[in-house]
């Protein structure tokens, strides 16, 4: 076991060093200079030339490649462009409202989607099955602009439930920062105010971003459901006078429940970087916004620190997926 | 199996039915929404937000929705408009910009000389100015403001570079010292870029950035407002600087951030905001409707022109009689319906309306297909072929080539379209390698300098500002001319002279100026659009 760990976390460093190399290249490599951005179309050559120099973009691409892999070996993602402010500093202020999003969107999703996956695999062919089939697929097939509008129209516009944007109102002080999570924060410091102002704007853009994500969990424990339900041991058990709930939930469920969190779980990765598009739908403060922003700014070390923490988020799902695949399945020890 | 497909088919259908619901209550006119809303009930949650969505936000604070979060505040880095909404109210300058003109008055300085060669500007400050932290607006401060923008070297520097020094005469008289005469120079003191700085900024300087990194953030200027708060991504809070003079009916402003423009229009609507600052025009006439709205709209300094490219381009294009003949063939009308939804005007020669130095009396193109083709004729081209660059830059430009192909088609000539990636078709564009290109033009500053200068003067080749390699050797002296000389009406008289030339000529297509519009509540009082400031708000004189 620890062996296999360690042998990950050093594939992690590598597919890490990869990401760094390719976003650096390839997005200094596309056409525009944030320089030009900065001082505005008629600025001289000379003012122009002096900004590219104090941004560091005078230099040959594999020096500014070097010293930007120097400063992040030291914890340092550089300045950003555009807001001349340290991008750690904003990937601080930005990355827990995208956690706290992605998060909620995930509980609701295998909340509700476990049942609907159990309820169609034990009702297969039936209207039940349908009806799942095509609220899943209808889930995942429309894209998110469309069901957040559609969820703005209505909780916001007709029925005037929810608010339609940000992530608290802007008379309401947010609970200081503890975790960054403002449920977390605002019930560790008993704000109740906090607390259901931000529940309940959380609750549309996390429900938008966890129907898309349903048909993944539901499709899965369908599945896996029918493959469990259609072996011998259930037969033996069924045989046994086992049936109801304590087949489905102890006996079958649990097999299930190994193939699906593979993908579950990696689903999660995909919804911190699919998170993108809600934000900007829902004024979320996320890392989403804050780099769609930046890549229109061409803000090079911003969309370099973004890549680099959703890609560490991504590989340390996959790690954590694995390493619960272990723990579930003992067979795989061998 | 028949039953139970009548079962799932009922489901489908229920389904179809709420999204139709959807759709429909999308298109529900305001007021009958409104009339639904229900009474809020008990949870207090429900309650907040039903009570926000309801009314009526408080009547000393104003929300203005903007798209995006801002970069750097510091008015000697940024050179974006989009900051300088929060800046230009934070910030006093020497002189600023009257009314809805873009003529200056009195700022911080109460009157102002200069010398008869232009070389020297002496201000006098009025008395009483104050920074939000107490201490008086000096010249020492006026000094230490131009002496650190041109220090950092950024954007705004390039602008000054034509202080050669600024020195103090006593606390309250300050005299730049000029390279050179530039008559505009008190026109670019009233730009965001002219903020005058409090001195004690240097208090927060970390490693020799002269404040720069703390600036990004705060704001340190006399202005009536200063920056209170700013959550990332949410909002940026606006509230009073307490030791100016200046007492305004606004306390409180929020730039509120909500980036989906559907979300803007329906806060909007629910009056939930003020001010919606992105919402695209083809959903201007549905905002129009709503009852709590009003969509005002002011021709804007903005231009949008095609440059002939007169000296490197198709050799037809150097006689001034084919450019002539293109400047008969486009129907500018059918242009500004078709591309802006009407809401452009037609320009008449360079200077834009509402600059001083327009001329109502110029010569103004309109279509006219048999004068062109006889100019062709005249000038012995025939089955022209031109190629016109353009990028994605500006969402428009697609439509307006293809109905300029349709225009010239009509003239005999063929338009090759040749969309190209932004950032190398600049690039075509500085080294003129193109025949026609599609652009756009605002100015920095409130002077006809702006665009003759630029425009017109060959010194200016390229990206600069003569973009239709256009050289005219009387034309550069008329507007070398008027940029020697600081007597203003001498000035227009020289211009003016210049216009008629470069319209005879026809270096560029003048197509049109585009209006400004912003959707904002009825309730908000006293907005006033200046041209020069396009995106600021005078907050300090607006009311609810």
């Amino acid at each position: 076991m620890r062996q296999i760990i360690t042998k990950r976390l050093a594939m992690l460093v590598l597919v890490l060093f990869g990401v760094t190399l390719i976003t650096f290249f390839l997005s200094h490599v596309i056409p525009g200079d944030p320089a030009r951005m900065m001082v505005g179309q008629r600025a001289s050559e000379e003012t122009l030339q002096e900004v590219r120099r104090q941004l560091g973009l005078d230099q040959p691409v594999w020096v500014q490649y070097f010293t930007y892999m120097k400063g992040l070996l030291a914890g340092d993602f550089g300045d950003s462009i555009r807001t001349q402010q340290p991008v750690i500093n904003d990937l601080i202020t930005f990355f827990p409202a995208t956690i706290e999003l992605a998060l909620t969107a995930f509980v609701i999703a295998i909340v509700i989607g476990i049942p609907i996956g159990i309820l169609s695999a034990v009702k297969k062919d039936t209207g039940w099955d349908h009806a799942g089939r095509f609220f899943s697929i209808a889930g995942i097939s429309t894209p998110v602009f469309w069901s957040g509008l559609v969820g703005i129209l209505l909780f916001y516009k007709v029925f005037n439930l929810l608010p339609s944007s940000g992530r608290i109102d802007l008379m309401v002080t947010p609970p200081p920062t503890i975790t960054g999570l403002f449920l977390v924060d605002s019930l560790l410091t008993g704000n109740w105010a906090a607390f259901s102002n931000s529940l309940w704007h959380l609750i549309l853009p996390a429900c938008t971003l966890a129907f898309a994500q349903l048909a993944t969990v539901t499709r899965q424990v369908r599945a896996s459901m029918l493959e469990v339900l259609g072996q011998d041991y259930i037969r033996t058990a069924l045989a046994n006078g086992i049936h109801g709930p304590v087949l489905l939930f102890r006996y079958a469920l649990r097999n299930a429940l190994i193939p699906t969190i593979t993908v579950v779980g990696l689903s999660f990765g995909s919804l911190l970087g699919g998170a993108v598009v809600t934000e900007t739908i829902f004024g979320w403060p996320g890392m989403g916004k804050y780099v769609v922003e930046s890549i229109a700014f061409l803000d090079f070390p911003a969309i370099m620190g973004f890549t680099f923490v959703i890609s560490l988020g991504y590989v340390i799902i996959n790690l954590l997926v694995d390493l619960t695949y272990y723990a579930l399945d003992p067979q795989i020890k061998e | 199996m028949k039953r139970r497909w009548s079962r799932s088919h009922l489901f489908t259908s229920l389904l179809l039915s709420l999204s139709l619901l959807a759709a429909a209550c999308s298109s529900t006119p305001a007021n009958q929404s409104q009339g639904e809303t229900k009474p809020p009930e008990n949870t207090p949650a429900q309650n907040a937000s039903a009570q926000q969505a309801q009314s009526a936000t408080p009547t000393d604070t104003l929300f203005v929705a903007i798209n995006a979060d801002q970069g750097t505040l510091d008015p000697a880095v940024t050179f974006d408009n989009g900051a300088w909404k929060i800046t230009y109210p934070a910030y006093q300058r020497l002189v600023e910009y009257d009314g809805a003109t873009t003529e200056v008055k009195p700022g911080l300085a109460k009157e102002w000389k200069v010398s008869d060669d232009g070389l020297t500007w002496t201000f006098t400050l009025a008395e009483g100015n104050k920074f939000a932290d107490g201490t008086p607006v000096t010249a020492e401060a006026v000094k230490f403001t131009f002496d650190r923008t041109l220090k950092i070297q950024k954007g705004p520097a390039d602008v000054y570079n034509v202080i050669k020094e600024v020195k103090v005469d006593s606390p309250t008289s300050v005299t730049f010292v000029l390279n050179q005469n530039f008559p505009p120079f008190l026109s670019t003191l009233a730009a965001n870029y002219g903020g005058i700085v409090n001195p004690n900024v240097m208090k927060e300087e970390k490693d020799g950035d002269l404040g720069q990194n703390y600036l990004a953030n705060n704001t340190m200027g006399s202005g009536p407002y200063q920056l209170s708060e700013w959550r990332k991504g949410e909002y940026i809070k606006l509230t009073l600087n307490p030791h100016s003079s200046v007492k305004p009916a606004i306390q409180n402003v929020f730039f509120k951030i909500v980036p989906d423009a559907t979300s803007q229009r329906l806060q909007l609507e629910q009056g939930e905001i003020d001010i919606a600052e992105g919402i695209p025009k083809e959903q201007l006439k549905a905002v129009m409707a709503f009852p709590n709205v009003e969509v005002l709209q002011e021709p804007s300094l903005a231009v949008d022109y095609v440059y002939v490219n007169s000296t490197k381009g198709n050799p037809a294009l150097q006689n001034p009689k084919v450019r002539q003949a293109l400047s008969y063939a486009v129907d500018y009308d059918a242009l500004t319906s078709s591309v802006q939804e009407g809401f452009a005007t037609q320009m008449r020669g360079p200077i834009p309306k509402g600059l001083w130095g327009h001329d109502e009396s110029a010569h103004q193109y309109k279509r006219d297909v048999e004068k062109a083709k006889a100019l062709l004729a005249e000038a012995g081209v025939s089955n022209l072929k031109l190629d016109l660059l353009y990028s994605d830059n500006k969402a428009w430009w697609e439509t307006e080539a293809l109905a300029l192909q349709s225009f010239f088609a009509d003239v005999g000539v063929t338009l090759n379209l040749k969309k190209i990636a932004y950032a190398t078709s600049r690039e075509m564009m500085d080294k003129g390698e193109f025949d026609l290109a599609l652009g756009v033009w605002s100015p920095d500053f409130g002077d006809p300098y702006m665009f003759m200068n630029y425009w017109f003067d060959s010194n200016n080749f390229g990206l600069a500002g003569n973009r239709a390699f256009y050289k005219n050797d009387k034309v550069d002296e008329l507007v070398r001319k008027a940029a020697q000389i600081n007597d203003k009406a001498e000035r227009e008289k020289l211009y003016k002279e210049a216009q008629n030339i470069v319209i005879d000529e026809a270096p560029y297509l003048y197509l049109y100026q585009m209006d400004f519009q912003l959707p904002i509540s009825k309730q908000v009082k006293g907005f006033v659009f200046n041209p020069m400031l396009e995106g600021i708000y005078n907050l300090a004189d607006m009311s609810k």
